[in-house]
Order: C-alpha cells, then structure tokens, then sequence
C-alpha cells in the first residue's frame, strides 16, 4: 500500500479507508453544522429535550434577536474599524520593512530578522499585565487605537516574514530595467514591486483581519467601558448575561465566524506554506 | 500567533549602488545610509512599544509591591523577591504546575497523533475524498476561538445540549441528559482537550500532508519491490522524512498548547475550585480579580521561562538559520 493513490484504482482496499475518511469528516465538522443548524432553527426547536437534526422551518428569528441585542451594532463597528486599522497599519509598516530587508544591505538587518523571530515567541497571557498597567498610567484604556497598536504588534513578525519572502521572490533586475528607463523610486514601488507582491499582500492583511477579528484575551482586559467593546468580548458578556438565550448567542456566533472562514480559505494555501517553509531545506 | 520560519536559498538581491547605472550611484548612495533605518523605523517602534517594552516592564513589575494601592495613588514601592517567595510558598504552585504540564502534554500528544493519522489517511485517499477531509479541517481551523468555545458550551450544555443527548441513545452510560462537565476538573478539563485538539489538528494534519507529499515516489516503489512491509516502510521511508516537519509541529503545538487562555477562561474560569487553573489563568486571576499585580506577573515571568526552556533548542535553530539570511 502506497500513499497518493500509486495503486490507480480505487479497490475494495479504498473501501475501509473511505469510511475511515467519511466518519473523520462527519466528526470534525459536526460541531460548525450543529451551530449553522441551531442558528437556523425555530426558537422552540432550540429546547427541545430531543435534538433537531434539521433545521427546517428555516427561521432568521435567532439572528434578528441577536442584532437586535444591546450592544450588538456598537460592538460590531468598533471590531470592523479595529480592524480595517490592523490591517492597514500592518501591512503598511511591514512592507516598508520588508522592502528595507530584501532590497538593501545594511548593518544589522540579520539582528533585526532574528530579534522579529524571537519576540513573536513571546506567550501572549504573559504579556496582559504589563500592557494593562502601561496603558492605564497613560489613560489609554477604552481607547481603540490601544487595542490597535497591540493587535498590529502580534501581527508584524509573520506579516514582516510574509511579505519579504514574496519581494525575495521578485528578480531585481525588473526595478533595474524600470530604473534604467528613468523611473524614480516612487514610481517603481507603485508600478512593479506593489503589483507583483500583491498576493502577498492579501495573504497578510487576511491574516492580520483574522488576528485581530478573533482576539478576546486583550480586548477583554483593555476595553473596560461597554461603548469599546468588540465582538468577541461582547459574545462572552452575552453568554453570561442571558443565561439560556442559546438561539441569539449561537446565531451571533455564525455572524461573527462566518467571515472569517470566508477569508480563511483563501489564504490556508499561503499559511500553511508560510509555516513550514524552510523546515525542509528546499 | 503563527510563526513563520521562511527562509529562500535564493541568492540575496544585489543592492545599494552596486545594482544601479554607475549615472546615478553617486546620489542614492548618500541617503542610502539613512533609508534602511527609516524604513524599518515604523515596524521597529510598534514592536518595541507593544511588545519589548512590556516584557522589560513584566520584569520589573514582578519586582514591585504592585497592587490597589499602587494602582490608585501610583505611588509603587519594591518588594525585592518577596512576590517570587509568595509564589513559591503558595500552596497551589505545585498542582498548578502539575496542572499545566500534564495538560499541555496531553494537547500536544493528541494533536501530533490525530494529526499524523489524519495525514497519512490523507495521503491515501482519492482527490475528491481528500478535498472533503481538507474542507473539514479548514473550517475548523477557521472558526474564531470565541464562537467556538461558545459553541462547544452549546454542545455540551446540560438538559439540552446535543452531545449529551447522543451519548445517552447509545445507551451505554444510562442518563446523561443533565451531566454538567463543568463540575469536575477531569471532565471539563476533557471537553477543553477536545476543542483544542479540535482547532489545532487541521494545522498539523495539513502541514503533515504537504510534508508527506514531498517524498519521492520512487523510494516506495523500491520498498514495494523489496517487499517491505507497511510498517517498515512508515518507519524506514515515512518517518525520518517528516522529521524535520515532526519537530516544527511539536514545538509550535508546545507553545501554543502552554499558552492556552481564552477556551479555559470562557469555559470554566479555572474551576471549579481552582481544578483548571493553569499558570496562565493563575497568573491572570492573581492580578485581575486578586489585585496583586506584582504576583501575577511573578508568575508570568516564571511561565515565560518555562516556555524559553522547553523551546530553547527552537529558538537555536533560529538563530542558527538567521545565518543564512
């Protein structure tokens, strides 16, 4: 038995494997299709001693009550605008960097690449404490702008990494032909390198969206005053203020998942590619 | 969170005025000097605002006598190691610790095998089983940790939660419809276990299988014409091939795993009775509902340092590979 099908014909042998394969399957998406179901569903089909498989009559009441839930919209627009600011910030500042370490040579650019490595390695719990304090002493707390300055911080390293790769990838010799027909550094930039490293470009922003879409440890500490809030932060207060409301809670947890997933697949490619290149010498 | 270790073996770009017409190397090269640093300026200030001047503060915190008090009038005194010898003397240090290892290994040890078995499952299957496998562990992967800790309350919600409900029509542990899983610290420890492993495998199983699908083809047609065996072949071929990927997994898994917050924090708070109290939730209670700052980063630097031993030979090779560059 070989991997990657060296055989050719889907056998009797498949058949064990196959099965194998359909019950992993049914397993590990059963906990996001219970959520899609028990959003969709009727609120009296929620508690019911005997679970519904289906969520049929469709009904959007469980979305309506969650939108309709103090603090649901404000919460929602503070998360959007943290993070169209994350994403911004991130990748602007790390392609200035990223151009800055693959297109010049100068003293201590290895020191930087490393010291990047390093700190991302630092465990972020640890790091609530001293954020906390220095942002209160500075009158920063339920101030967005903290939670974006933090969220741009946990993202730089692999977008930094990211994005230097891709302009690694790009001959030099094209910004010498464009340089040669008289093109200024500007225009280069803007003309070819930015062009060419575009995908590397979506990959991170979605990759920063994700980081600071998701992350309920700081905006938790950090945002103490209910008008600042983001989503994840609310979703948890939800929970523990309403008790049993498991329709509106499950139905504002699609909403808020359903990006995500959405840009995660465009970029798993590129993740998991970033992530273990070069564990492998290629 | 995710950690990149890229590194291309493509020769480095030419650069400064060497690349350029000899016409206009007189002039770049001046503020050639300059740009580098300007350009690294940004990214070199948020990284050392938001995380190396924290961790240089975490030190010192643990140091002080950091707690209400200090927090209102800003007056904060230092406490030499007493906040070191508190932690040390506290009764809890020890399970907590226990706690937290154990944990951890058990994360770690189920995501590497589900995921090496899920690989090598994947590695056999056909394209349009395997397309459904992958659609299965992306959208797992992509579900935000909140929503599905929340999610994972849904499931395992006593009276009306669904898991509940199977376990009971299989009939082979009576009524379980009203279990609580949040009452004891093994089980709730067990549903945190499962959801983790439940996010952190698609990284495994997919990084596994791009791993997998490296190795050349031709060495198991010579093993099949040896007549090796599966497991010979797994143990001579398979394994050492993926050593390098094996390794990567694990210490990411480590430091992740030991990082774990937000799931046991939504979920049991670190209850009951301090049953899932990690060094990350003990070190966030200490300071947050506990006030003593000072001790609560004590403990963090002490996790921090925990996390550097067990990592110690990632960060090498890193800095190892930064030879390379």
């Amino acid at each position: 038995m070989t991997p990657f099908g060296a055989s050719g014909r889907p056998t009797l042998r498949r058949v064990p494997l196959n099965a194998a394969a359909a019950l992993f399957c049914l397993l590990w998406i059963f906990p996001v299709y219970w959520m899609v179901n028990t959003a969709f569903k009727p609120y009296g089909d929620i508690l019911s001693p005997a679970p519904q498989f289906l969520p049929f009559p469709l009904s959007f009441a469980n979305f309506a009550d969650a939108i309709g839930k103090p603090g649901f919209l404000t919460d929602l627009r503070n998360s959007l605008v943290v993070t169209a600011a994350v994403v911004v910030l991130a990748v602007v500042v790390a392609f200035f960097a990223a151009v800055a370490l693959t297109r010049l040579r100068f003293a201590g650019r290895r020191t930087f690449l490393i010291a990047v490595l390093v700190v991302q390695m630092v465990p972020l719990p640890a790091l609530v404490i001293p954020v906390f304090l220095s942002l209160k002493s500075a009158h920063l707390l339920d101030n967005l702008l903290a939670l974006v300055l933090t969220y741009a911080a946990i993202v730089l390293p692999f977008t930094i990494w990211t994005l230097r790769g891709f302009l690694h990838g790009i001959p030099v010799e094209l910004e010498e032909a464009a340089m040669v027909d008289g093109a200024g550094r500007m225009t280069i930039t803007r003309r070819i390198l930015l062009p060419l490293v575009m995908p590397g470009v979506i990959a991170t922003s979605v990759f920063a969206f994700i980081t600071a879409w998701n992350d309920y440890l700081f905006a938790n500490v950090l945002m103490k005053d209910q008008a600042h809030e983001t989503l994840p932060v609310w979703l948890v207060s939800f929970s523990t203020a309403t008790g049993t409301d498991y329709g509106g809670l499950i139905a504002a947890s699609t909403l808020s998942a359903l990006p995500v997933i959405v840009f995660f697949m465009l970029i798993q490619r590129r993740l998991v590619a970033g992530m273990t290149a070069g564990a492998v010498k290629d | 969170m995710a950690t990149t270790t890229e590194s291309h073996t493509a020769p480095p770009a030419p650069t400064g005025a060497a690349a350029r017409p000899p016409r206009r190397a007189r002039r770049p090269r001046r503020h050639g000097h300059a740009l580098p640093y300007l350009l690294l300026l940004p990214a070199t200030a948020v990284l050392a605002l938001v995380l190396g001047y924290p961790l240089v503060r975490l030190v010192i915190i643990s140091f002080q006598d950091y707690g209400l008090r200090a927090l209102f009038t800003g007056v904060i005194t230092w406490a030499g190691l007493a906040n070191y010898q508190a932690v040390w003397q506290d009764p809890q240090l020890l399970p907590v610790l226990a706690r937290t290892g154990a944990f951890c290994a058990a994360l770690v040890a189920g995501t590497l095998v589900i995921g090496l078995l899920v690989a090598l499952m994947m590695a056999r299957l056909g394209p349009r089983m395997r397309t459904a496998v992958t659609l299965c562990l992306i959208t797992s992967w992509a579900m935000p940790p909140v929503a599905a800790t929340l999610v994972w309350q849904w499931l395992f919600q006593p009276v009306y939660g669904v898991v509940n409900w199977l376990l009971t029509q299989t009939g082979l542990f009576g009524d379980l419809t009203q279990h609580d899983w949040t009452t004891s610290a093994l089980s709730a420890f067990a549903i945190v276990w499962l959801l983790v492993v439940w996010q952190s495998v698609p990284f495994v199983a997919l990084t596994l299988y791009a791993g997998l699908s490296q190795i050349p083809r031709s060495y198991y047609e010579a093993a099949a014409i040896d007549g090796a065996g599966a497991w010979t072949v797994f143990r001579v071929i398979t394994l050492p091939f993926l050593r390098p990927i094996l390794v990567l997994v694990t210490i990411l898994s480590v430091i992740w795993d030991f990082n774990i917050f937000t799931q046991i924090w939504i979920l049991t708070q670190g209850g009951p009775g301090g049953g899932t109290t990690t060094l990350g939730i003990w070190s966030f209670t200490k300071a947050f509902s506990g006030n003593s700052f000072g001790q609560g980063a004590a403990i963090a630097v002490v996790s921090v340092l925990l996390l550097l031993v067990l990592t110690l030979y990632y960060v090498r090779r890193l800095v190892r590979s930064g030879e390379d560059l």
